[in-house]
């Protein structure tokens, strides 16, 4: 029976050429209407170590959650058989070098000792022996998994011999491998397959000529000998056009349809990528027309960053800078004078694990209390949060909008989950796209009141508009001269407080928290990248007899407060289940301080991965079923 | 054709010490202004943390009085946005080349068309006379509890290593001659660096104005002293590097002012991003048009042609 929903898993070293194997199948996909989602998880390292791509397809929707066990997988090396051993489901398939057979755990020198001993812990008590051969056997006879043994020096040297390349140009092969056998198993006629090729390697004769060649033989070969055991149905979702993008690529894309002009930025994973997918953007010339340019301005460190952004905002362009927590710990100082001068500038913060240099390239939601509270002294600001890569693009459009309309910095966050993990996704509705720059003013003249008092929101004439300004962050006149007058002070710190109070009655309290179902056994309340896994969970637990609801945390500040407060208390303290990527559940206690509602059940994992939707729906029982107040997950290497 | 010196003035008060060198400054900068015919609302003066940094307050212009350390990148971030802008820095010596001195150098790199009035006096004022990146090693002056044991930073010779285009000396008390330098500087395209030495009556008891009587001596007027790169040769360019290199060292007896180097012929960060991008040169980035109504300049239709390589047309078969 052809399958509806499928997981797999692509192993390998750092630069060994996993994410292009996702991304080939993923075109391919896309190509025949189904829905993807893949992770990636990675080291912080170039080359070498241990990375991953975890994937999950759908015929009939478009996969919001990660799950495992996994259906497939294929592994370029030894240390991948190992460290996924038991992430396969039993009658599930596996794709591997047989070349590597005779390699012992123990050999491994890339695999870090606590994953050795946590596997070889297991191996003893499942009764595996040490090596890949032990291993895959045990995998055969014990789980049931399919094995796809390959040579991969007999495959790569048939391609040696064609195209006369050295072993080493060959070894850029063994992607194309482990893609061209899932292809194989998962049915994919060729045409999506060469598809997903040529979008790859777009304008790369050579190299799709030699993907297509050795793709289709491996695709021919693996048919012939295991047919299309894990073939898809047709997909049923109703959808022309896919994007295919990852989180930092939908903020981009966000960004220059807002109509940003200036990103300034210091390299930092998670967040470089979306300031190098806007340097590939930088000119706007459309079909001949020219539609204007962004400048994308590397810095000397986040401090310069974020002020040479509120500098470009000063002068009228919409500006804003991406960062991870390191970087925005560094910005803060700055943050406070964007607020003090009513300047707008959007940081996007994508985090990653903290503290201090934390898990670089792993995911994390443990900054959000840091965002609300960040730099001295008492300011407006507005922080979001995007929990897909929809509301990615449309918060990216927003975040700009709010800054200038209410003058004041937009911390814009996101996760490492979001930020890297590759989506299909329906285009945006351009009916949702608005483009709002508040009071700013291009034309004006005389000396002017920038910090004018009789409205919290001044008029802003942007320098070079022909008015004279003058900005501080000493407490300042309407014209934004210094002064320590205390009347003076009371007023202007009223003045900027109370924009907060106007941003707080304008934005409607529906885009800043969103309700999903209404079962009322259970209550999640989560925000960012938890949504999908959520959401999927609140289906799952329904087959079990259980119905919930996730409420969705969007916007911090300006809280929610009247709508969520009504909802959480419709639960109840004892049905209201916490579920973030951090150790003190930290939105649940920003709703606290902005409801007065104590959340008492918690589900938090804090080891660098995603949640999982087995695992939540395991803790969700837990806490409703089994009365327990907390479950913390570890689920994945 | 000259303004007046009254247009560039503010009724705010300047609160620095009677005899303070920044009143010079300004009235330096107050009479190049003039003299340029400036017009004050395409002006920009950025400033950072100290006593130094409150001159935007006092000269009719746009002002910004940012953060400490922190004046070139606001500066640098207004300047890209709109190049149109005549972007002054002023700054302390703490301020540009203690906590700055980062920003310092990298703006140098850049070439960015900004001038930097760099107020050096040796000491942290505004907190009570602390010893400044420009004091030298065991002066002690009297606000130190010891001798200061940091050797000091030459903001000559680190202008000319980071690649600034226009590096010049002056005298807060020579008022006209600073007022020429300034002029220069904001004429000069690229990053210009005028370090200008000045006394701060009431913390720095060595720098005094009785001290730089009778050393400070003028640069033109040394005979062949000739500052400008007029051929872009490496030769050129490293003679006149060698030789203001060789100014910069001098203290003590002798002290130059005036013009050390100048090399008019390096792209600034503006013409190389330009070069990669002609409609920067076009429409400043600051004034591009962005929406029509609130609907995005960019349409549905642009943005399925803009990013097609991320767009799959679905083909079911």
């Amino acid at each position: 029976m052809p399958l509806r929903d499928l997981l797999l898993l692509i192993g390998g070293p750092q630069g060994s050429g996993m994410e292009t194997s996702g991304q080939i199948l993923t075109s391919a996909l896309a190509r025949r209407g189904y829905g993807v989602l893949s992770d990636r998880e990675y080291y912080s390292n170039i080359v070498g170590r241990h990375s991953y791509v975890h994937m999950r397809i759908s015929s009939y929707t478009i996969p919001r959650s990660l799950t495992y066990p996994v259906h497939m997988a294929g592994f370029i090396d030894a240390e991948s058989v190992f460290t996924h051993t038991f992430d396969i489901a039993s009658g599930g398939w596996l794709i591997y070098d047989a070349g590597t057979d005779p390699i012992k755990i123990t050999r491994v020198p890339s695999m870090e000792p606590q994953v050795r001993d946590r596997l070889l812990e297991k191996y003893r008590s499942h009764g595996i022996g040490e090596s890949i051969k032990d291993v895959v056997e045990y995998l055969e006879k014990e789980k049931g998994v399919n094995v796809v043994p390959l040579s991969f020096k007999l495959i790569l040297n048939t391609l040696r011999q064609k195209y006369n390349m050295t072993l080493g140009q060959a070894q850029r092969f063994r992607s194309t491998i482990i893609f061209a056998a899932m292809a194989a198993l998962l049915g994919l006629d060729p045409d999506s397959v060469n598809y997903g090729i040529e979008r790859r390697f777009r304008g790369r004769e050579k190299v799709i000529e030699m993907n297509k060649f050795l793709a289709s033989k491996l695709i021919e070969d693996i048919r012939g000998d295991y047919g299309t055991p894990l073939a898809l149905e047709p997909s049923s979702i109703e959808i022309e056009r896919l994007l295919i993008a990852t989180g930092n690529d939908m903020v981009g894309m966000g960004k220059i349809v807002g109509g940003l002009r200036f990103q300034s930025y210091y390299p930092i994973t998670p967040a470089a990528d979306e300031s190098t997918f806007l340097e590939s953007h930088e000119s706007l010339v459309i079909d001949g027309e020219k539609k204007g340019n962004i400048l994308v301005f590397q810095t000397e460190d986040e401090i310069a960053a974020i002020a040479s952004a509120i500098g470009a905002g000063l002068a009228g362009a919409r500006s804003a800078t991406a960062t991870s927590g390191p970087g925005f710990s560094l910005m803060v100082e700055a943050l406070g004078w964007a607020g003090m001068n009513e300047s707008p500038v959007v940081v996007t913060y994508y985090q990653r694990g903290g503290p201090s240099t934390g898990q670089p390239t792993r995911g994390s939601q443990s900054d959000l209390l840091f965002t609300m509270f960040a730099s001295h002294g008492e300011f407006p600001r507005i922080v979001l949060a995007s929990g897909d890569p929809e509301e990615a693009f449309y918060d990216a459009i927003n975040a700009m909008n709010y800054a200038e309309r209410y003058q004041v910095p937009v911390i814009h966050l996101l996760d490492k989950f979001l930020a890297n993990s590759t989506f299909t996704v329906p285009l945006p509705d351009w009916g949702r796209i608005r483009i709002d720059r508040g009071k700013t003013l291009f034309e004006a003249d005389g000396d002017f009141k920038r910090f004018d008092k009789s409205e919290p929101i001044s008029p802003r004439p942007v320098i070079g508009s022909g008015a004279i300004t003058w900005y501080t962050g000493d407490e300042h006149d309407e014209y934004g001269h210094i002064t320590e007058d205390p009347i003076n002070r009371l007023e202007m710190y009223e003045k900027r407080m109370k924009k907060l109070e106007i941003a707080d009655r304008e934005i409607p309290e529906e885009e800043r928290a969103k309700l999903y179902g209404n079962g009322k056994d259970f209550l999640l309340l989560g925000w960012g990248f938890v949504k999908g896994t959520a959401l999927d969970a609140l289906e799952a637990l329904e087959e079990r007899g259980l119905k919930g609801a996730y409420l969705h945390l969007r916007m911090f500040i300006p809280y929610p407060s009247r709508m969520v407060r009504e909802i959480l208390e419709s639960y109840g303290v004892g049905r209201v289940i916490a579920v973030e990527h951090n150790i003190m559940a930290q939105a649940s206690l920003a709703t606290t301080m902005n409801t007065g509602f104590k959340v008492g059940k918690y589900i938090l994992k804090y080891t660098g991965r995603p949640i999982y939707l087995m695992e939540l729906v395991d803790a969700v029982q837990r806490i409703v079923e089994g009365g327990e107040d907390k479950v913390v997950l570890t689920y994945g290497e | 054709m000259a303004s007046s010196v009254a247009r560039y003035k503010t009724d705010v008060w300047s609160d620095w010490c009677p005899g303070c060198g920044d009143f010079g400054i300004v009235a330096a900068m107050q009479k190049a202004f003039a003299e340029l015919d400036l017009d004050p609302a395409q002006t920009v003066i950025v400033s950072g943390i100290g006593c130094s940094s409150k001159t935007p307050h006092y000269i009719h212009a746009n002002g910004v009085h940012t953060l400490h350390g922190r004046a070139i990148p606001f500066a640098t971030g207004i300047k890209l946005a709109n190049p149109r802008l005549t972007v002054i820095v002023n700054g302390g010596d703490g301020d540009l080349l203690g906590i700055g001195a980062g920003h310092f150098v990298a703006v140098g790199r850049r070439n960015v068309d900004i001038t930097v009035i760099l107020h050096n006096n040796q000491v942290y004022g505004l907190t009570k006379g602390q010893a400044s990146p420009t004091l030298r090693r065991w002066e002690q002056v009297k606000s130190l509890p010891r001798p200061n044991i940091q050797d000091a930073v030459n903001p000559i010779a680190l202008a000319i290593a980071s690649g600034y285009t226009f590096v010049a000396r002056g005298y807060s008390l020579w008022v006209d001659h600073l007022k020429e330098l300034i002029k220069a500087a904001i004429r000069h395209k690229g990053t210009a660096l005028i370090d200008v030495l000045q006394p701060c009556v009431t913390y720095n008891n060595l720098y005094t104005a009785d001290f730089y009587k009778g050393r400070l001596y003028k640069l033109e007027e040394e005979p062949g002293w000739d500052p400008i790169v007029h051929e872009p040769s490496i030769d050129e360019i490293d003679e006149k590097v060698a030789r203001a290199w060789e100014k910069a060292l001098e203290w003590g007896q002798r002290i130059p002012v005036g013009v050390f180097y100048v090399n008019p012929h390096v792209e600034t960060y503006e013409e190389r991003i330009a070069k990669l991008n002609p409609l920067y040169q076009e429409k400043p980035i600051a004034l591009q048009e962005i929406e029509e109504e609130g609907a995005p300049a960019i349409s549905r239709e642009d943005f399925m042609k803009f990013f097609s390589k991320y767009i799959v047309e679905v083909d079911r078969r």
